[in-house]
């Protein structure tokens, strides 16, 4: 089954109408891909977020051993050009769809919502607050480490300690919110839900994964301090 | 990617780092941030309230290179201008002045929405005086 309403060409080899998989539907030859094609659409799945990593696993497997090069050795050129464009796509794919955050990223950035460096995006003002302490007490214990300040440096390593375990738990935090939102999305698919509710959701998603890249990097910042501190 | 020698001056040797007392009506504080990238940057000003004119700017910021070189030249910019002059400052002279590549131009977003942030931190404190102001005037009066 396939979701991309985009029309692709007609089979090369033999002119059968575009079945939008990866073979015609007519001679079985593989395709060209569709640039308006999705990495969705590439393992015929909706853009559905909640999706089910045994069964995403489940397709591309199946679609590694139908697509791979070496079932296209005696085959002519243009063809065997199509295997390894389909094959590293498919990994492409596989790799962003696996992951929920860089999946909901795609889907975002798909839809025009997401623009690396490009669209500004505020972060929540108490957030940022929170984040700016947090690098403070980082900087203070680098440099009382680099002092070799012992005292001060356990008890700044503490201090990391408790804020470490606090973004940990908001990361948890937003990783339910976020799960809750890719049901609510699959849910506004399901009802074929109008343009506007689904630029809401949307806008929704981009927020928490702001917000979440933030807590990201203050988790690594703090493991990658205590994991260098010498006797913490 | 190399930074631009100015990005490694501002770097090396950034300009008004430090804080100022947040609670003063003198001061405005802009706090903003790039999800994106993870930055975050702090950018006080302290106004004459006669003049209207920045007489003091100070930064922290966490982040890269150039976000530091971005925020370090805003201060620099900022001081000795007026409030609405100061707002003037775009994002894209930073971009020049810096040599910073399209990678970065986020950087000098940044510190222009900074530069905003602050003066309109400071303008509310204005007109949060001015409410008191009145309101204990009128007050007085009954």
């Amino acid at each position: 089954m396939s979701v991309s309403s985009v029309a692709s060409p007609a089979c090369w080899n033999c002119g059968a109408p575009p079945g939008g998989g990866h073979f015609c539907i007519g001679c079985g030859k593989i395709q060209p891909l569709a640039a308006a094609d999705g990495y969705f659409a590439f393992f015929g799945l909706p853009e559905k977020l909640d999706l089910d990593a045994a069964d995403l696993d489940r397709r591309y497997l199946a679609l590694s051993w139908k697509l791979h090069p070496d079932n296209f050795v005696r085959a002519e050129e243009f063809e065997r050009n199509l295997s390894l464009d389909r094959s590293s796509v498919l990994n492409d794919a596989y790799r962003v769809l696996r992951d929920p955050v860089s999946r909901a990223e795609y889907l975002l950035a798909r839809h025009g919502v997401r623009k690396e460096g490009q669209t500004k995006q505020q972060a929540p003002p108490e957030l940022l607050e929170e984040v700016f302490e947090l690098n403070e007490s980082l900087e203070e214990l680098r440099a009382a480490r680099l002092s070799g300040d012992a005292a001060e440096s356990a008890a700044l390593g503490k201090r990391l300690e408790a804020a470490g375990r606090n973004f940990q738990a908001k990361l948890a935090e937003v990783d339910a919110e976020l799960a809750a939102a890719f049901r609510e999305w699959d849910a506004a698919l399901d009802r074929s839900a109008g343009e506007d509710e689904r630029a809401r959701l949307m806008a929704r998603m981009n927020e928490i994964l702001n917000r979440r890249s933030y807590i990201r990097n203050l988790v690594a910042g703090v493991t990658h301090e205590l994991d260098g501190a010498p006797d913490a | 990617m190399a930074y631009s020698d100015k990005v490694i001056d501002h770097y090396n040797n950034p300009r008004n780092v430090g804080s100022m007392p947040k609670d003063d009506p003198k001061v405005g504080t802009g706090m903003v941030g790039a999800p994106e990238c993870g930055d975050v940057m702090r950018l006080q000003i302290r106004v004459n309230p006669e003049t209207q004119v920045i007489e003091d700017a100070k930064f922290k910021t966490f982040g890269c290179g150039s976000a530091i070189a971005s925020s370090s030249l805003a201060t620099e910019w900022v001081k000795g201008r007026t409030v609405e002059d100061a707002l003037h400052i775009k994002n894209t002279d930073i971009v020049r002045e810096l040599s910073l590549p399209p990678v970065k131009i986020h950087c000098s977003v940044l510190a222009e929405d900074a530069i905003k942030a602050a003066i309109g931190d400071w303008k509310r404190k204005q007109g949060a005086d001015e409410a008191q102001a009145s309101a204990a005037t009128a007050s007085a009066k009954e």
